[in-house]
C-alpha cells in the first residue's frame, strides 16, 4: 500500500517535470574558455567555486535562492558583509563543495544537485574535468577586465533565465564609465594625481603594473594614473624604498585584509613621509555586496567614490544616493545610513580629504 | 693541549692567511657599502656619507627626511640583517658538514629549516605578523630538532646515519605540514604572504627585527666558534674522537642545537634562503683548506658577503624585490656544481 502510494506519487511528480521542461527552452551558452553548453532549462540550482560568482549570482537573481553551494570563502566574505544582513539564509548554504583554492569535491558538489557549476576558466583542466565527467554542467568564467565582467554577468544571467538582469547591471556600467570617460579624457599628466593601489600591506607590501590590472583601469577612469605602472605582473612584491621613489599622491589601501587599516601607512617611517600620506590622502577600498576593489556587481560605485575622491571639481556623485539606488536595484534592499557608513568605513577615514561629502546630512 | 695537537696539527697563521683573512673582510666592508649605497630610490653617495656620519656621530637622533630615513631605517637593518644571517647559515653549514664528515650535508638534512617553514606558514595562516611568527618559527625549529634526537637515540647510543635518517623523517613531516597549510590558506589573503615567505626574503627587515634575529645568531655563532677547535675532532670517526677524551655524542649535539638556533632565526625573519650553508663553506673550504679552526670563521666572512650581495641584487634589479630564495638557488645550484666537479677532480688525481 505504502509502496504503490510512493511510486504513483514519483510518477505525479515525474509527468509535472516532464511538463515543466515542455515549456522551458533550452538555454546555449558560450562560456569565457570558448566552450558551448547547453541546459534543458534554466539552471535552478547553481554552485559557484571561484571567490567573487557567488554574490554575482545572488546580484544577477536578486537573492541566494538558486545558490546550493559557494566557495567557503564566499560564504564567509557574505555572512561577514552586508549581504549576510540582507539574505541572512544564505548562511545555510553549502560550502562542502571545493577547498578554498578552488578545487572542487566531486561528490560534496554532486550531492548538492546542481543543474549548473560555474568554474574558473584560467587555472587549467585539472580543475573543470573532474565536474563534467561526474556528468554535470560547467561553465567556465574569466576574471580581471571590464568586458570579461560585462561578459561573465551575462553568462551567468542567460544560464538563470534572467538575461535582462545582466542587461541592465551592464547597461548601468557603459553608462557610468562613458560619462567619467568624458569628464577625464582631456585631463593633461599633471592634472591626474599618481595613485598607489596596495593589494597587499600588512606583511609584505604589493602592487600591480597597468596591463590586464583592474585596479590600473579603474584609476584611469577617475582620472588618476597608476603609481605603479612600471611594475612587471600583479600583485607583485615591492619593498617600501620603491613607494618611497614613486612618491603618490593618494594611496589606496585594500579590502582583502580584515586587520588593515590606514594607521598602516600613518605608522611606517617611510610610508608616512609618502605625499599622499603627509596629505593623510590614504584610504581603504570600501567593502560591499563584495569587496569594491576587484570587478563586481557594485563596480561602478566604486569609480565614482574614487572619481569623487581625485576630482572633487570634476565629479560630485551623490554617492549615498547611488548606493541605495544600486542596492535596492541589485538586491531589492532598502541600504540604511549605519550600513552606507560601514561600507565606506567612514568610522576610520571619515575625516580624510575630500572624505566629508560621503557622510550623512 | 697535546691531544688537540695531535688530531689537528697545529698551524700557526702564516702571512698569507692573514692576507686571505684580510681579503675576505675588505670584501664584506665592500659589498655592505654598496649595498647601502644601491636601491630604488635614489641618494647621491655624498649625501650618504653625510648621513651615515651624521647618525654615528648622534645615534638617538631620528631621521626625519626620507632619505635619511631610507638608509637609516630600511637600506642599514637590511644589510645587517642579511650579512648576519649569511654568516649563520653559512656556519651553520660548515659545522654541520664537519660534524657528518659529509660536505653535502646542510641545515635542511636535519628537518630544522621545514620546521620552521611551518611554524612560519602557520602564523601566517593565522593572520599573525612579527614576533609570533618568529617565535613560533623558531620553536617548531627547535621542536624539529628534539624530535629528530628522540627519534635518532637508540639504546641509549646516537649513530650519525640515524641522525641524517630522522632528520629526513622529520623533515618529511613537516613539509606535508607546510603543504597543509598551503592547501587550506585563503587564496585572496594569506596564501599569497605564505607562498612569497617562504621564497624568502628581507624585505621586511627592520631593527626591531633585527634585534628579534641578533640573540639566536649570536649564540648561534658564538657556540659553533668556540666548538671550532672540537669540530675537527668530530669529523674523526667516533671510536677515535673518543679515544682521544671527546664525547662525541654530547658535543654533536651542542653543535646541532647552535645550528637550530641559527636556522630557525633566519627562517623566522626571512624566509626560506637556501644553498648559503651549501655553497659558502665550499668556497671557504678552497680558499682556507678543511681546518676547522680558520674555516668556520672564513665561512662567516664569506657568507656574510655572499647574502649581503645577493639580497642588493634581489631589492635593485627590478621595482619588484625578486625572491631571495629564488636567487640564491639560481647562483648557488650551479655554483655548487662546478665546484663539486673541481672537488672530485682533485680528489681523483690524488
Amino acid at each position: 500500500m505504502r509502496i504503490s502510494r510512493a511510486f504513483a506519487s514519483s510518477i505525479v511528480l515525474a509527468m509535472a517535470c516532464v511538463t515543466d521542461r515542455a515549456f522551458a527552452d533550452p538555454v546555449t551558452i558560450t562560456d569565457q574558455a570558448g566552450r558551448t553548453v547547453t541546459l534543458n532549462e534554466p539552471a535552478e540550482r547553481v554552485v559557484t567555486i571561484p571567490m567573487p560568482m557567488a554574490s554575482t549570482v545572488i546580484a544577477i537573481d536578486g537573492g541566494p535562492d538558486r545558490l546550493v553551494g559557494m566557495n567557503p570563502l564566499s560564504k564567509t566574505a557574505i555572512l561577514e558583509g552586508i549581504l549576510g544582513k540582507i539574505f541572512p539564509e544564505a548562511k545555510d548554504i553549502s560550502s562542502d563543495v571545493t577547498a578554498p583554492n578552488f578545487i572542487p569535491n566531486i561528490e560534496e558538489l554532486a550531492a548538492t544537485n546542481p543543474e549548473l557549476v560555474v568554474q574558473w576558466a584560467d587555472y587549467g583542466a585539472d580543475l573543470v574535468d573532474p565536474i563534467t565527467n561526474a556528468g554535470l554542467n560547467v561553465v567556465l568564467i574569466s576574471y580581471g577586465t571590464e568586458e570579461k565582467t560585462k561578459a561573465y554577468h551575462q553568462i551567468v544571467a542567460d544560464a538563470i533565465g534572467k538575461p535582462e538582469r545582466a542587461a541592465a547591471i551592464n547597461s548601468w556600467r557603459d553608462t557610468v564609465a562613458a560619462e567619467m570617460r568624458e569628464k577625464t579624457k582631456d585631463l593633461a599628466d599633471d592634472q591626474r594625481p599618481k595613485v598607489l593601489y596596495l593589494g597587499r600591506a600588512m606583511e609584505n607590501l604589493t602592487a600591480s603594473g597597468t596591463k590586464g590590472n583592474y585596479n590600473a583601469w579603474y584609476i584611469d577612469l577617475a582620472g588618476g594614473v597608476n603609481a605603479s605602472a612600471d611594475v612587471e605582473g600583479n600583485g607583485t612584491t615591492i619593498s617600501p624604498e620603491q613607494i618611497a621613489a614613486w612618491d603618490p599622491d593618494v594611496i589606496l589601501l585594500n579590502s582583502f585584509e580584515p586587520q588593515l587599516g590606514i594607521d598602516r601607512i600613518y605608522n611606517d617611517p617611510i610610508l608616512s613621509l609618502t605625499k599622499a600620506a603627509q596629505e593623510k590622502k590614504v584610504y581603504k577600498m570600501p567593502l560591499g555586496g563584495y569587496r569594491w576593489d576587484p570587478p563586481s556587481q557594485e563596480s561602478p560605485l566604486t569609480w565614482m567614490w574614487l572619481g569623487n575622491l581625485l576630482h572633487p571639481e570634476i565629479f560630485n556623485y551623490d554617492l549615498r544616493a547611488e548606493m541605495k539606488k544600486a542596492y535596492k536595484t541589485i538586491y531589492d534592499y532598502e541600504l540604511t545610513d549605519e550600513d552606507i557608513d560601514g561600507i565606506l568605513w567612514t568610522e576610520m577615514q571619515g575625516d580624510a580629504p575630500n572624505y566629508a561629502q560621503f557622510k550623512a546630512n | 693541549m697535546s691531544v688537540v695537537a695531535t688530531a689537528a696539527p697545529e698551524r700557526r697563521f702564516s702571512a698569507l692567511r692573514l692576507g686571505t683573512f684580510g681579503a675576505l673582510l675588505l670584501a664584506l666592508l665592500a659589498a655592505m657599502l654598496f649595498a647601502i649605497s644601491a636601491g630604488r630610490f635614489s641618494v647621491s653617495i655624498p649625501r650618504i656619507v653625510e648621513v651615515l656620519m651624521a647618525a654615528a656621530l648622534d645615534p638617538g637622533a631620528t631621521p626625519a627626511q626620507m632619505d635619511e630615513r631610507i638608509l637609516l631605517l630600511v637600506r642599514l637593518p637590511r644589510v645587517l640583517l642579511a650579512a648576519l644571517s649569511g654568516a649563520a647559515l653559512a656556519v651553520g653549514g660548515a659545522a654541520l658538514q664537519g660534524v657528518f664528515r659529509n660536505p653535502l650535508v646542510s641545515p635542511q638534512v636535519l628537518g630544522i629549516s621545514q620546521g620552521a617553514a611551518f611554524g612560519g606558514a602557520l602564523a601566517l595562516l593565522l593572520g599573525y605578523h612579527g614576533v609570533v611568527l618568529l617565535g613560533l618559527a623558531f620553536f617548531f625549529g627547535l621542536a624539529a630538532l628534539v624530535m629528530v634526537g628522540a627519534l635518532a637515540r637508540i639504546n641509549g647510543r646516537t649513530e650519525v646515519i640515524t641522525v641524517i635518517l630522522s632528520g629526513m623523517v622529520i623533515g618529511a613531516l613537516f613539509g606535508a605540514l607546510v603543504s597543509i597549510v598551503q592547501f587550506i590558506a585563503d587564496p585572496n589573503t594569506s596564501l599569497p604572504a605564505i607562498v612569497y615567505w617562504l621564497m624568502g626574503s628581507f624585505s621586511t627587515a627592520t631593527w626591531a627585527r633585527l634585534g628579534l634575529a641578533i640573540p639566536g645568531m649570536a649564540i648561534g655563532l658564538a657556540i659553533i666558534f668556540l666548538l671550532r677547535y672540537r669540530l675537527n675532532l668530530l669529523a674523526l670517526e667516533d671510536s677515535e674522537a673518543r679515544s682521544l677524551g671527546v664525547n662525541p655524542d654530547k658535543e654533536r649535539w651542542l653543535v646541532f642545537i647552535a645550528i637550530s638556533l641559527m636556522t630557525g632565526t633566519s627562517v623566522a625573519v626571512a624566509g626560506i634562503v637556501g644553498w648559503i650553508g651549501l655553497v659558502v663553506p665550499h668556497a671557504a673550504r678552497i680558499l682556507v683548506g678543511e681546518d676547522h679552526r680558520v674555516l668556520i670563521p672564513a665561512s662567516a666572512l664569506l657568507g656574510a658577503t655572499y647574502l649581503t650581495f645577493v639580497d642588493t641584487l634581489a631589492r635593485t634589479l627590478t621595482a619588484a624585490e625578486i625572491p631571495l630564495g629564488v636567487l640564491t638557488a639560481l647562483i648557488g645550484a650551479p655554483v655548487f656544481g662546478l665546484l663539486l666537479r673541481r672537488h672530485f677532480k682533485e680528489a681523483n688525481r690524488a
